[in-house]
């Protein structure tokens, strides 16, 4: 639908954002804004953090799971909002 | 003669040299023939006898086409066992065996091999010996197998296992390196190999399947609610300190800009024509919007759940309708239903679970529901009993059931003096009434109603408006003293006006406008304040403890536009205007002037009687006091 690109587009659009980038379970991202490198690097990344993020959560409480991660650093914010078969992942550079 | 002879001579000396010089290469040939014997039988397994037997029956040819006869063949037999007992290390034996068999030939080969060399050597000098390839088989030994052995320390049963996972752990990590290094370059494989697989079209697939429409939905909404968040947790108040305490300064002003809501693709060039704030979420507020008359293909009716307490701009939920929405409110009793009355007289019903934009339910567009615009929609009841009670301009009155919008509950017809029909524009209840209401009309006059009963249908006439009716609006707040016979109405004659249901003219005109007054609504929390919007972009908030002349607080909406709505939250302390061109502003109202004191109920009552008192003195008159 041309909903999910307009919506990434104004996602890219807001204050800061750097790159978004949606993937699914495998780990294959469907759709990016950022470049092929850099998607294949975030997302290779991501997605082992995301699953080690999860099964922490789990293992600390197994009825607990997961709903978002965010890691702020020295230059980036990177928000993933995982799902059981997809991931969202945003990178956005804080408004300072 | 002598020289023939002497040639003769010659050649016969020549033939016998050259007699010797052939038994010496085949004597070379023997030698070397058996060395070569030797060596093979040296490197390799008994087994080779046949190749031994072999050789031994070439030179025996080569010797015979010499002239040497040859050997009785002893030599297979006894040779077997003999080299059967030849062990890979011993050469002697060998040696003695091959000799053992060649005794009866005429050349006598000497036992070692380095004799047999040097003889050869000193025999014929320094000839060129004749090199052939020679057949290299390579044996391989199995390497000796270091045993070791890490004794530790015997301890007891309870840290054997420790012990134990440690070894497994010290194992299996050796051995996990290696698979991981495997996997990771498996899995980088597949990185790589992958995406070149997942084409565009498969992509596409993934992009409208359901899942990940739901998916996307969800996780766009928190994803643009953290966006928008401006807070930065690191801020030091040490450093930057003055200039943030700026935002404090205006609090102690009575009525300040929050934010305003917009859209750039829903809400542009459309009129606000509704606005309702959510009773369990106090942050949610909808709002309706009519049709875009730059966009035909785009639908006729756009609602949209805003949220005040995220900063994203964008909606929480945008829903769809084939015809204009006059009027919207949430369905007070289902947290998850949008109820919106159209032009077309439809009523339509959304639904926050599903994720359709389009309405659940849908009222039919039949004589038995409304067949004009629906201006008012309301949830009136309780929990367990409710209904929707809609009125369209053609003064037709329906209940609803939200189970069931196929048809009306009961229906009723609002007529006047049993004369025509009331075109009604607005309606309101009264707080904890759910028979009377009162409606504003077209032609400016205002009627009270009532549901059931035996006066069933319009009751009383208020006359006192020059011009339609826009706004009506009932005291809400409750307190000790109780004003719910109060209510006030807004118009196109400039003018908003306070009556009571117990006169039939009008008890205050309010005329600091100049323009048409769109709406009115008393404040939820405070007994005297009231809010006001007219088509010049003002908001007005009229404390008639303060002043009835003036209001308390004003402000001009930017852009000029007219003002279409006005409606409080349900604290009290916010207010949000919907404008002309789309805009939803949400305007903080200050502590003093939105909070009642123990003492507004009062100071109110007192003031109603001196406006009625104040009236009773213009109006020589009187007003014909109606009947409770």
């Amino acid at each position: 639908m041309a909903e999910v690109e307009d919506t990434l587009k104004r996602i890219q659009g807001y204050n800061g954002v750097i790159g978004s980038i949606v993937v699914n379970a495998e780990g294959i991202p469907i759709r990016t804004t950022l470049d092929n490198s850099t998607t294949v690097q975030y997302v290779g990344l991501l997605h082992q953090l995301t699953m080690k993020a999860r099964s922490t959560i789990r293992d600390i409480d197994p009825q607990n799971d997961l709903t978002f991660l965010r890691i702020r650093s020295k230059k980036h914010e990177i928000m993933v909002a995982p799902d059981k078969e997809f991931l969202m992942i945003v990178i956005q550079s804080p408004t300072e | 003669m002598a020289e023939r002879s002497d040639l003769k001579a010659e050649l016969e000396r020549k033939k016998q040299r050259l007699a010797q010089i052939r038994e010496e290469k085949k004597r070379k040939e023997e030698e070397r023939k058996k060395k070569e014997s030797e060596m093979l039988q040296r490197t390799e397994n008994v087994s080779e006898d046949s190749d031994l037997d072999r050789k031994r029956r070439e030179t025996e040819a080569l010797l015979q086409s010499i002239g040497i006869s040859p050997e009785p063949p002893l030599v297979p037999t006894p040779m077997s066992p003999s080299s059967q007992s030849v062990s890979p290390a011993s050469e002697t034996g060998s040696q003695e065996s091959i000799d053992g068999g060649t005794v009866g030939r005429t050349l006598q080969w000497d036992t070692d091999p380095l004799a047999l060399q040097l003889l050869a050597d000193s025999v014929h000098g320094c000839k060129m010996q004749r090199l052939g390839a020679s057949k290299i088989v390579q044996i391989d030994f199995i390497p000796k197998e270091l045993v070791s052995y890490s004794k530790e320390t015997q301890t007891p049963v309870a840290s054997d296992q420790p012990e134990e996972e440690e070894d497994e752990e010290l194992s299996v990590p050796k051995s996990e390196p290696v698979p991981q290094q495997l996997e990771e370059e498996k899995l980088q494989e597949d990185e790589e190999v992958h995406p070149r697989e997942l084409t565009n079209e498969e992509k596409e697939q993934i992009v409208h399947s359901e899942d990940f429409l739901f998916f996307f939905d969800r996780s766009i909404r928190v994803v643009e609610r953290v966006l928008a968040e401006e807070t930065d947790i690191f801020f030091d108040y040490s450093g930057r300190d003055m200039e943030d305490k700026e935002g404090d300064m205006q609090a102690g002003s009575n009525l300040s800009f929050n934010r305003h809501f917009y859209d750039e693709h829903w809400s542009k060039h459309r009129v606000v024509t509704s606005l309702d704030w959510s009773p369990q979420y106090p942050e949610l507020l909808v709002a309706s919007y009519n049709t875009n008359e730059d966009a035909p293909h785009e639908p006729d009716g756009v609602v949209l759940v805003w949220n005040m307490k995220f900063k994203k701009m964008t909606p929480e939920y945008i829903f769809h309708c084939q015809s204009s929405v006059m009027s919207v409110g949430f369905a007070q009793f289902h947290p998850n239903l949008v109820i919106g009355g159209t032009y077309s007289g439809q009523i339509a019903l959304w639904d926050n679970r599903s994720h359709r934009r389009t309405p659940v339910q849908r009222t039919p567009l039949s004589a038995t529901a409304h067949t004009h615009p629906v201006y008012c929609v309301n949830v009136v009841g309780t929990q367990n009993a409710n209904n929707l009670i809609t009125v369209s301009t053609d003064g037709k009155m329906c209940s609803w059931s939200l189970d069931m919008l196929s048809q009306p509950q009961e229906s009723m017809e609002l007529i006047y003096n049993k004369s025509k029909p009331v075109a009604v524009t607005c309606m309101a209840f009264p707080a904890s009434d759910v028979n009377n209401y009162v409606v504003g009309s077209e032609e400016g006059t205002v009627y009270t109603a009532s549901r059931h009963g035996s006066k069933a249908g319009i009751g009383e006439m208020f006359d006192g408006h020059q011009g339609p009716v826009t706004g009506i609006s009932c005291h809400n707040a409750v307190g000790p003293v109780d004003f719910s016979h109060l209510f006030t109405t807004s118009s196109f004659d400039w003018t908003v006006k306070l009556w009571s249901t117990k006169h039939n003219k009008p008890l205050y005109s309010f005329e600091d406008n100049a323009d048409y007054v769109y709406d009115v609504m008393w404040s939820p929390v405070h007994p005297a304040l009231f809010a006001t919007v007219d088509g010049n972009g003002r908001l007005d908030l009229w404390n008639l403890n303060n002043y009835t002349e003036v209001p308390s607080a004003s402000v001009t909406v930017e852009g000029g536009c007219a003002l279409n709505r006005v409606r409080w939250a349900t604290g009290g302390r916010e207010v949000a205007v919907g404008d002309s061109e789309g805009r939803v502003w949400i305007y903080d109202v200050g502590e003093q002037l939105a909070m009642s004191h123990t003492d507004d109920w009062s100071k109110f009552a007192r003031t109603l009687m001196e406006i009625r008192a104040n009236r009773g003195d213009e109006e020589e008159e009187g007003a014909l006091e109606l009947p409770a």
